[in-house]
């Protein structure tokens, strides 16, 4: 199996790559199932809170006010986060934040890691980076170990490999693992994991982490996992890397009693994730002696200075936004070629490669609004999406490309008969021609040619009638004359 | 680009892009649910109810009883080598088990001892949750990981019923804290759900009614 393409920079538009997703129907079927049961737990357990809605104002308002005063923040993170033994580095792009890791574990002599699931290292591209250097990196998420071992692409921010069915990964495991006797159990598949895995935490000395939450007050991190591969790589090793994006602070420890109730409910249904990691630089006689944090900026101070797209770094990656997606849920998260997928990977990626690239995400969405509305932290998405739109058309509007753009050419053909009546007539009249060479016996367009053969390919459409509006009105404005 | 001119120029486009902003952290709306509703017994309830449905063991018992359910639920588990922190009251402690007092055991002898017996700093009836701030009582954070087996006395009086109650209770943070909401599980295969990925697979809880 040839791994999808997940960097922006070089992964096809998304509907292209959607469209050999869309004829995978496992794939679908597995996409299905995963988004299915997990928004069904989302539904119960936001029901039975009665302050559901003061909770998202609350968690949005807290995440807006930590953007608003990031500078402030992060400047007393990493003093309070120092005071606690823990050193503290900035990374202006990917390159800079893979230099400063590369560097540390050059200091360490390692020649291995192990690493909790972390989005922000994907996106960074930290393990070719590490491979090049001669670095092993074992993932040791359940899902993410799946992936890396079947050299696949993590499709979901929570679940990352909610496109892989048992028997897949009971053949990845088998191969990998050497267990040709190995049954697709999902109680036999963790067991074989738990083994795998257990020499790796017991032997190998550095980790490298994500982070949930920066907290300011204190100089923490937290950490939010189901597993205990979380709890096991914060504690065993000697040598703890985390890399968080800037806009991962929040104030207060005491914030955590709105964001936690809204991130695991969001998140995967439950009351509360299995267990959550709270730890202030270095512990005395308790987990890794050495600590680094790695601040990652790589376009996200540029995201901030936008008004409306600000919001999109309240994002909490509960992935709540992916479930419920009527795109996310027929596509999966490959097609967005992005370690970010669903509706806040169509926002967040563009701005993240300054909308250079992933252009075709933001349209990756009928705007239907229904990841507004689970939200926890209330981003606005198709208030974000419309207005990448804008930005996009403004940036081809700039571009001297456009008289070879067959939509633009097309878009001031129709301003230039929609601006005039009597063009209108024409224009229909030329139409009712047109459309009648790809009119079938009754009466509907199945294939249109062209440009507009991507437009029919998932659609039909009901051919032209003989008679328009107009002409239909003035027939029966005259036999009402008649019947005076 | 050099490290510490990295961090200049990124604070200096952070500054620039929230110039102009005021937001005050006091302003923040806070008209979520703060308090609970329920008595001693409620919380108690609900807190049991919560960690059955995680799969969790739950009984109550009195301090003068305490010793001996201790040991019993540890037989019952088929245990024998435990683990046990260093500030645990050595009244706890009773005969019949081969206790492990953590005085900087390795990895491998943590490992190979079958379970962990510890303290809680809190529990969250809410959400079935245990808090761990790592003290003498609950010790350091590894020895609730690596054994299979986590038996946990939970003092009736440390149960608050909603999270922010947890947290007005804590208005100093602690340095390290692991909040445990059910033994470790994945939803990673077909989201059925899987007991015991990495940390215990057991949870014990031993509700101590300190509170009649």
């Amino acid at each position: 199996m040839s791994a999808p393409v997940m960097d922006p920079r070089i992964a096809p538009p998304f509907p292209e790559a959607a469209l050999p997703i869309l004829q995978n129907t496992q794939l679908r079927k597995n996409v299905a199932h995963a988004t299915d049961v997990i928004q069904a737990k989302r539904g119960r357990l936001v029901a039975e809170k009665a302050d559901w809605q003061e909770l998202r104002e609350s968690a949005a308002a807290i995440r807006a006010h930590a953007l608003a005063n990031l500078g402030a923040y992060l400047e007393e993170f990493e003093t309070k986060c120092t005071a606690a033994g823990g050193v503290v580095h900035w990374a202006a792009d990917a390159a800079g934040a893979q230099n400063i890791i590369l560097g540390i574990l050059r200091e360490e002599k390692a020649n291995e890691v192990i690493k909790i699931k972390t989005m922000t290292s994907a996106e960074i591209q930290l393990n070719p980076a590490l491979e090049a250097a001669g670095i092993r990196a074992t993932e040791t998420d359940l899902a993410e170990l799946i992936l890396q071992l079947g050299n696949d692409e993590p499709s979901h921010i929570v679940v990352p490999a909610l496109h892989v069915n048992r028997k897949q990964v009971r053949e990845i495991f088998a191969e990998r693992m050497g267990l040709p006797q190995l049954s697709d159990d999902p109680e036999a598949l963790t067991a074989a994991a738990r083994s795998y895995l257990r020499r790796k935490f017991l032997s190998v000395p550095t980790a490298i982490c994500g982070a949930n939450f920066l907290i300011t007050e204190t100089g923490a991190v937290a950490i939010v996992e189901s597993e205990g591969n979380g709890r096991m790589c914060l504690t065993l090793p000697r040598t703890l890397i985390a890399l968080a994006g800037i806009e991962k602070v929040i104030p207060r420890f005491s914030d955590l009693e709105v964001l936690l109730q809204v991130l695991a409910r969001s998140a995967t249904g439950e009351r509360m994730n299995p267990y959550t990691s709270l730890w202030s630089g270095v512990t005395p006689g308790d987990g890794p002696q050495r600590f680094h944090v790695v601040l990652l900026d790589n376009g996200r101070s540029q995201i901030l200075a936008h008004k409306v797209e600000r919001q999109t770094l309240q994002c909490i990656r509960c992935a709540a936004c992916l479930n419920t997606c009527p795109v996310y849920r027929q596509t999966g998260g490959h097609a967005y070629g992005s370690p970010y997928a669903g509706p806040i990977g169509a926002i967040l990626t563009p701005q993240l490669e300054h909308m250079k690239h992933a252009q075709s995400l933001p349209y990756a969405s009928s705007l239907c609004a229904a990841c507004y509305e689970v939200c926890p932290v209330k981003i606005n998405i198709p208030e974000v999406l419309i207005d990448l739109r804008a930005k996009l058309v403004d940036q081809e509007r700039a571009e001297n490309k456009r008289w070879f753009d067959p939509m633009y050419i097309g878009m001031r053909a129709a301003n230039f008969a929609f601006a005039s009546a009597s063009r209108f007539r024409v224009a229909q009249k030329l139409g009712q021609i047109g459309a009648g060479f790809f009119t079938d016996k009754d009466g509907w367009i199945r294939r249109l040619p062209s440009l507009g053969a991507r437009w029919s390919l998932s659609r039909d459409l009901r051919g032209l009638p003989k008679q328009t509006f107009r002409e239909w009105w003035a027939v029966r404005e005259r036999g009402n004359k008649g019947a005076k | 680009m050099i490290p510490s001119s990295s961090r200049r120029a990124i604070l200096d486009r952070i500054h620039g892009a929230t110039r102009n902003d005021e937001s005050r952290y006091e302003a923040v709306p806070r008209n979520y649910i703060h308090h609970g509703s329920f008595d001693a017994d409620g919380r108690i309830h609900l807190m049991t109810e919560r960690l059955r449905e995680y799969g969790a063991e739950v009984m109550e018992t009195s301090p003068v009883e305490l010793p001996a359910v201790i040991v019993h639920q540890i037989q019952l588990s088929g245990r024998h080598h435990i683990v046990v922190p260093p500030g645990l009251p050595a009244e706890w402690l009773g005969s019949g088990v081969n206790w492990k007092l953590d005085m900087g055991l390795s990895h491998d002898e943590i490992e190979h001892c079958g379970g962990v017996t510890t303290a809680a700093s809190g529990a969250i009836a809410d959400s079935g949750t245990i808090v761990l701030h790592h003290g003498p009582h609950e010790g350091r954070r590894l020895i609730t990981l690596l054994p299979d087996f986590h038996l946990c006395i939970l003092r009736a009086s440390q149960i608050v019923e909603t999270l922010p109650e947890y947290f007005a209770r804590f208005p100093e943070p602690p340095r390290l804290a692991t909040y445990i909401s059910g033994p470790s599980a994945t939803a990673d295969i077909e989201m059925t759900r899987i007991k015991g990925v990495h940390g215990p697979r057991f949870l014990s809880v031993i509700i101590l009614r300190d509170d009649c």
